[in-house]
């Protein structure tokens, strides 16, 4: 189908006259000649778009928060989380599937609101800055039309792809509290700060980067029917009846059926090795005054299920001009495609089309059979594609005591999305869909300041900066069922009446607006660099806020002190010893603009598996927002205070390197919807007041083991670990505690917990039952009494009734250590860098095991839930450990909120293995190239987990584990990097 | 020189971005706020439309009108869906999300809310002067019958329930519950006030110009009888009365629903337009006869999987292929034989096919006969009728409460509780001889509520009456021991879901469940 790449008609405006910006420029650079110095030109570069980044005093530590770039640059990730994962301390990045392209989240020191659902998992993520522009992302207000929630209508591909560390000079973690404050409310959750390589003056300057490897195929067990029969034979013997014997699936019924007790060889044709690649190419030079650089790849991730890929184009540009002495000019334009070839999964493909068919039988073991049912998808159409570019034009005035920054910087992405799915795969009926969309950011902003020194050691600098920020997230949504043939795709309308005479096209139209307007200010003291006294003050409005609080004003202060210099100069044994303290409070910002305007009316006629309804009889109706909730007046900014106290030691001549932060963050006066008396008709009432408090500590070491200068043999060992741990520490209008559908949330407890009945194993005989005393009544789950077959849950309220009541919270899904540690070993001009990822203290509930016992109800539901993939095909984990309830009792003894499946998922991973030779080191005296590195990389070796399912990385982002990730599996890649 | 260049760039980019508050006022395009609403012709049409549509989501889903309605001890078994057994055995407790899910009321008052709402606040649309006083009359007269029919809907399953006649918007006032009585007078003062302000036919005939012409734009055969009607409101009134066994008002409404049926052109059905046309609501004609129903029409999108019996009752069978292979409920052969005894002769519904040499059974509510499973096929609309023979299983058949055939019933019923043993056979008779049965003679012996309950159970099968008519038949009877204990414990009601209870501590769980 069409490629398109087509911004909005003002957009495109915009692009435009920025370009021609840029070339009037280009005429005055070249027209004057005067130089000036090269580190001037890169400093304007990094123009932020409110105020400028504060530095920390300890200059040792400068890449404390940063991305180990050199290391990480020769994996093949493909996406900023799976940079990030592991290598700096307070990141923790969640990764549901080993699918390229798909969603990963982001989250840095913890979580400030229980993720209910993937609105609130969007709110919790960081925000990415690339070169100063904070890059939009999809907002999740399509999720209100679907019916499920397992992937987001459209290309669903995680945009957070678009970036290729070979492009980029530096990644860094923004925690500080402070520096968070200058860059606004959107950095709230912390921020993530990407430098690319920019444009620099010099004869020339090409790098060349390429590797190529292989995804390598895991080890499954595959099973057939005989195995699953076997696995049911139990229960069947234990508990059935004879109707339920007759019961029994028609695919397991026959053995003698070839089909499903024939050979389960289907994995050869859904894992394959899978090809890596990238491949990329930059250019830089220019004189002092005007100088450019170019960057352009091609990347091709893939992963070994299902033949999924994800291939990405790339192409940069960077110029940077002089034209006055004092005044510098810089752009860049960033283009990115993503192309995503997904996955087959049949619960997938049924959740887009919205429709559930006869599921008695499941796709067979046989390769043949499957093979043909693959070959459906011939006829299928399945595209994805996403173009993202970001520019900006940046103007930088120095002035002596002046200077002034000015930014006009936009992002914008678009998703397309083309299904189509053929007759044969839908109960004779085709499906099509299209959808595009796009999510537009345009930036303006200001800032100048003033430095002033007196009494020789004194600094005190001052700015004001002013931003505008405008986002708009836009999608057309159409989908259609039963069409003509499976060949035309389009819609046929009848001349006369103008009614489409083929597809019945459901259509869903949305957008989104919101504005934000910054004003903040910036004073610094620094006394001889001993000393640094920050404090900002910022007031921010946004247009998702009612007007009587669209404004909010925060203050924020911090300080470093230099105890080496200022106190220890002469003390031999430090080399570094420095404090730093900041606090700062930020606002938070609303993703969804349906709070700016108190009480409101919605379209709201649909029902859970009906959520896109919007008419009755043919005619809109709209009424209060009964399914989304209450939405009243006076609702204050949320916000977040946060804390950070560090302490920086350098050791044994900087070779050991130690740094701590201590932080405490409280998000404030948060949104909740509180479940209100059914009997107003609202599933809950949106009110502000929930508060979160997370604390840890961030750990960095390095050591150089054994020092480069002086050895052949260097070893340099390194650790970032974090400890975080959250606590709900109010509710709105002073709640203790409150349950919104499967979560309970309870003040003083943590937010990520589960909330779970206690299993004590299963009842031998009658006897054993507890009956109540005073009704003479058998224990009963909610009324149903509880009989031998059923599973033994704690009455912790000892009413005899197992309920609600009963279930408390336990475990965690966030874990409470995360980090990564490992150690580069050189000799000569090789290297070998290892690389272990570690998450400890997690629980995951186990739904999978879950869905696989309960199968009498899983089955017989015929909902999305009891779609059986090829991977039923598989054995995923060890079922024999559980005990043998009874399947078809109605307390359904194995349900899922229980703790007989909350399984710890602590892991050690390593991650990664490369060695490297560098032949520059290795001939030194001939310069033809600044550098040629080979190396050789393998990823996902190995993990170390008490867990019983395939991966613990593998999980939702809410803790469940359901086994439909696809696998992370290990590759193995050969690259070079060549600078000449 | 060089710094006044400075400011003047400065000042200019400043200028660029202008007054903040302005660009700070963005209204969300996917909702109507508050301001600004309820003053036009078109807020008050989406308001009222709003109101029948939260109501057929709340009959609609999970299928509770007949999870509620035709499940418990009803003549359907469930073929492997346990939720669906432990409703037919009365089971209620057990935890089944679809349990879970209908015994919450939370859509039910939505409804209500909604209606109080609209009644509080549809005036300011006056200020639109389209919006005239007939406008304004008949919106108010159907939200206050819908509320009346919210409220006695919910009465039947959960008996006692807080009865809220205000919006209160804002404010979350945890109430307890109001004996069912005073609901139910509630409702029934409500439908006498409401029924004169409501026509027979909506863009009907109407020589006093009471009502307005060309309703919202749309003409008669657009809207059938879909919006309430009179019929409609007297239809709630003899149900609510007949709830409370005063036969005696049961059979006046009846009997003017009986009277003025032609006026709403309502007709009784053969057997072959029950089974082809009345569920169907795109059917102009036929579709007037759902006298009191929720439409899902296909040309409009509102083509759905759930909200109808089909998703439960319908699977593959001989004559129509579908992929699913097996229903969720099947009626066992048994249970038909008892239903359709062969003493009545050759049932419509299900008899003998005589013009077949073989004499196989008659198709019209049942397919694969012959099988341990047969199918359900009384209500089938699959795709708008779209002739894909059940290939894509979407629906749009149309949530039928009720219709003349059942109303004569019910008058038949009255008639017979009130000792009119010859008028109630009189009024049977009507039914079972459009069914092509044999009359029954009151000289017969037979016991009129048994065969007018009998008539009943054949003729509404599927349609969410059987629970309830269990409940009348026994009040009427009290010769089930078992079944007067669960009339006296409560049992007769649901139990209220523990999300509901756990919102409002002021609310008690049923005795019988807890």
């Amino acid at each position: 189908m069409k490629i398109r790449l087509l911004p909005s008609r003002t957009f495109q405006k915009a692009i435009f006259s920025a370009l021609a910006i840029i070339s009037v420029f280009e005429v005055c650079a070249q027209s004057d000649t005067s130089s000036v110095s090269n580190t001037k030109l890169k400093d304007s570069s990094i123009v932020v778009t409110n105020g400028v980044k504060l530095e920390q005093l300890s200059a040792n530590f400068k890449g404390l928060n940063q991305l180990p770039l050199k290391s990480v640059s020769s994996q093949p990730y493909i996406s900023l989380q799976q940079l990030l994962k592991g290598n700096v301390a307070g990141v923790y990045v969640q990764e549901p599937s080993g699918e390229p392209g798909t969603e990963q989240n982001l989250f840095i020191r913890g979580i400030s609101s229980p993720l209910l659902s993937k609105r609130e998992l969007f709110d919790q993520q960081a925000v990415i800055f690339l070169n100063g522009i904070p890059l939009i992302q999809d907002n999740p207000f399509a999720y209100e039309i679907q019916r499920y929630d397992f992937n987001r209508i459209g290309p669903a591909t995680n945009l957070l792809s678009t970036i290729n560390p070979d492009n980029i000079e530096s990644i860094e973690v923004i925690k500080d509290p402070l520096t968070l404050a200058t860059l606004g409310p959107i950095a709230a959750n912390g921020a993530i700060w990407i430098t690319t390589k920019n444009a620099h003056s010099g004869y020339r300057d090409i790098s060349v980067n390429s590797y190529y490897g292989y995804a390598l195929k895991p080890n499954v067990t595959p099973v057939n029917a005989a195995y699953e029969n076997n696995f049911r034979a139990p229960f069947y013997d234990k508990y059935a009846s004879i109707s339920d014997r007759l019961n029994y699936p028609p695919y397991l019924r026959d053995s003698t059926n070839a089909d499903y007790y024939g050979p389960a060889n289907w994995g050869d044709l859904y894992y394959k090795n899978a090809p890596l690649y990238n491949m990329d190419l930059s250019l830089t030079g220019g004189s002092d005054r005007a100088n450019f650089r170019f960057f352009g790849g091609a990347t091709k991730n893939a992963n070994i299920a299902d033949n999924t890929s994800l291939s990405r184009y790339t192409g940069s540009f960077f110029i940077n001009a002089a034209p006055l002495k004092w005044l510098t000019v810089s752009s860049m334009i960033n283009y990115n495609r993503l192309q995503r070839v997904r996955n087959r999964n049949v619960r997938d493909r049924l959740a887009e089309q919205r429709y559930i068919p006869d599921l008695t039988n499941p796709l067979t073991p046989n390769k043949n059979l499957y093979g043909s049912y693959l070959s459906e998808f011939d006829k299928a159409i399945d595209n994805n594609a996403n173009n993202a570019i970001q520019g900006y034009l940046a103007v930088s005035a120095d002035l002596n005591k002046f200077h002034y920054n000015g930014r006009l910087a936009f992002d914008y992405n678009e998703g397309i999305r083309d299904a189509f799915w053929p007759t044969t795969l839908l109960e004779g009926n085709n499906f099509v869909s299209n959808y595009s969309s796009y999510n537009q950011r345009a930036i303006g902003s200001n800032t100048i300041g003033y430095d002033v020194r007196f009494g020789g050691k004194n600094k005190l600098n001052f700015e004001a900066g002013q931003s505008f920020m405008g986002d708009i997230y836009k999608y057309d949504y159409a989908y259609a069922y039963n069409g003509p043939n499976d060949f035309v795709k389009i819609n046929v309308v009848d001349p006369a009446s103008l009614k489409p005479t083929s597809f019945m096209v459901y259509y869903y139209p949305a957008k989104m607006r919101s504005a934000l307007i910054s004003f903040s200010g910036k004073a610094t003291y620094s006394f001889d660099d001993i000393f640094n006294i920050n404090a900002v003050v910022r007031r921010d409005g946004s247009s998702n806020m009612q007007p009587d609080n669209r404004w909010m004003t925060n203050y924020s202060v911090g300080a470093d002190w230099d105890i080496k210099k200022h106190l220890l100069s002469s003390c031999s044994v430090t080399d570094a010893l420095s404090l730093s303290a900041s606090w700062g409070r930020l606002g938070k910002l609303l993703s969804d603009d349906r709070f700016n305007a108190g009480a409101q009316y919605r379209v709201d006629l649909g029902w859970g598996s009906e959520p896109g309804l919007g008419s009755y009889n043919g005619i809109a109706g709209i009424s209060r927002p009964y399914t989304s909730g209450w939405v009243g007046y006076g609702i204050p900014w949320a916000y977040s205070d946060q804390m950070n106290v560090g302490v920086r030691l350098g050791l044994l001549n900087n070779r050991v390197r130690v740094a701590a932060d201590v932080y405490n963050r409280d998000d404030k006066d948060q949104l909740l919807p509180i479940p209100v008396a059914s009997e107003w008709g609202y599933t809950g009432a949106y009110q502000s007041g929930m508060s979160v408090n997370n604390k840890g500590v961030d750990l960095f070491i390095t050591a150089e083991l054994v020092a480069a200068k002086n050895h052949a043999i260097s070893w340099v060992g390194n650790l970032n670990m974090n400890y975080n741990t959250n606590k709900l520490t109010a509710l709105p209008g002073g709640l203790n505690e409150l349950v919104i559908g499967n979560n309970k949330l309870v003040v003083g407890k943590r937010i990520d917990a589960f909330w779970l009945l206690d299993n004590l194993g299963d009842y031998k005989s009658d006897a054993e039952i507890p009956v109540d005393p005073l009704k003479g009544r058998r224990i009963s789950y909610q009324g149903t009494p509880i009989q031998v077959g059923d599973a033994r849950w704690r009455d912790i309220n000892g009413d005899y009734v197992i309920n609600d009541n009963d279930k408390t919270l336990q475990g965690n899904y966030l874990p409470k250590v995360s980090g990564g540690f490992g150690s580069t070993l050189g000799y000569k001009a090789f290297s070998l860098d290892v690389q272990f990822y570690v998450a400890l203290g997690r629980k995951v509930l186990n739904q999978y095991a879950s869905s696989r016992l309960d199968f009498i109800n899983t089955d017989a539901n015929n909902d999305i839930n009891s779609i059986k993939e090829i991977t039923f095909w598989e054995q995923k984990m060890d079922l024999s450990s559980y005990p043998v309830y009874n399947p078809w009792s109605s307390v359904v003894p194995y349900r899922v909120d229980q703790n007989l499946f909350l399984d710890d998922a602590s892991f050690l991973k390593l991650r990664s293995l490369s060695l490297s030779y560098d032949f520059a080191k290795s001939m030194s005296k001939h310069k033809s190239f600044r550098k040629l590195e080979l190396y050789l990389s393998a990823t996902n070796l190995f993990t170390i987990t008490p867990f019983k399912g395939d991966d613990p990385e593998l999980v939702n982002y809410n803790g469940i584990y359901t086994g439909y990730g696809l696998p992370m599996s290990p590759s193995v890649i050969t690259g070079v990097k060549l600078n000449l | 020189m060089n710094r006044s260049w400075l400011l003047l760039l400065a000042t200019g980019l400043l200028l660029i971005l202008g007054s903040c508050n302005k660009q700070l006022d963005i209204q969300s395009s996917r909702q109507a706020d508050e301001a600004g609403h309820w003053t036009s012709y078109e807020d008050a049409r989406s308001g009222l439309i709003g109101l029948y549509g939260l109501f057929r989501a709340a009959v609609a889903d999970n299928n509770a009108h007949w999870l509620l309605g035709e499940l418990r001890s009803g003549d359907f078994k469930s073929v492997s869906r346990p939720d669906l057994k432990a409703i037919i055995d009365g089971n209620l407790n057990a935890s089944f999300p679809a349990i879970q899910s209908v015994t919450n009321w939370r859509r039910f008052y939505a409804v209500v809310n909604a209606c109080n709402l609209f009644i509080e606040r549809v005036k300011e649309c006056e200020a639109d002067q389209r919006y005239t006083e007939s406008y304004y009359k008949l919106d108010i007269a159907q939200a206050r019958t819908l509320r009346a029919f919210v409220y006695f809907y919910m009465v039947r399953i959960w008996g006692d329930v807080p009865l809220i006649t205000r919006s209160q918007d804002g404010t979350f006032e945890q109430l307890p519950r109001t004996k069912q009585d005073a609901v139910l007078s509630f409702v029934e003062q409500e439908l006498k006030e409401a029924a004169p302000y409501l026509p027979y036919l909506y863009s009907g005939n109407d020589p006093e110009q009471k009502f307005p012409n060309n309703y919202y734009g749309n003409n008669s055969a657009y809207w059938l009888n879909m919006p309430m009607t009179r019929l409609g409101a007297y239809a709630l009134l003899a149900h609510v009365a007949a709830w409370q066994g005063r036969y005696v008002d049961v059979a006046i409404y009846t009997d003017f629903i009986i009277n003025n049926a032609s006026k709403s052109n309502l007709k009784l059905l053969s057997s072959d337009e029950v089974v082809n046309s009345l569920f169907d609501a795109s059917n102009t004609t036929l579709g007037y006869n759902q006298l009191l129903g929720f439409s899902f029409l296909k040309t409009k999108g509102e083509t759905t999987t759930e909200g109808h019996i089909e998703e439960l009752t319908l699977a593959n069978t001989t004559l129509y292929a579908m992929s699913k292979q097996m229903p969720d409920i099947y009626v066992p052969k048994d249970v038909i034989s008892v239903i359709f005894p062969k003493t009545n002769g050759n049932d419509d519904r299900f008899g003998v096919d005589t013009t077949t040499f073989l004499k196989l059974p008659t198709t019209r509510y049942f397919e694969n006969y012959s099988s341990a499973v047969p199918v359900f096929k009384k209500v089938r609309v699959v795709d708008g009728s779209a002739g894909n023979r059940g290939k894509f299983a979407v629906f749009n058949s149309s949530i039928v409460f009720t219709r003349l055939e059942e109303i004569r019933l019910l008058r038949a019923e009255a008639l017979a509780v009130l000792g009119q043993t010859n008028d109630a056979f009189t009024e049977l008779n009507v039914i079972r001889g459009q069914r092509k049965i044999t009359s029954v003679s009151p000289a017969s012996g037979a016991d009129p509520i048994d065969e007018i309950f009998a008539e009943r159970r054949r003729e509404l099968m599927g349609e969410g009456w059987r629970w309830y008519d269990l409940i009348r038949y026994n009040r009427i009877k009290h010769n089930n021991a078992a079944f007067n204990e669960l009339i006296d414990q409560g049992g007769i009601y649901w139990p209220i879901a523990q999300d509901v209870l756990n919102r409002n501590p002021k609310l008690v769980q049923n005795a019988y469940w807890q």
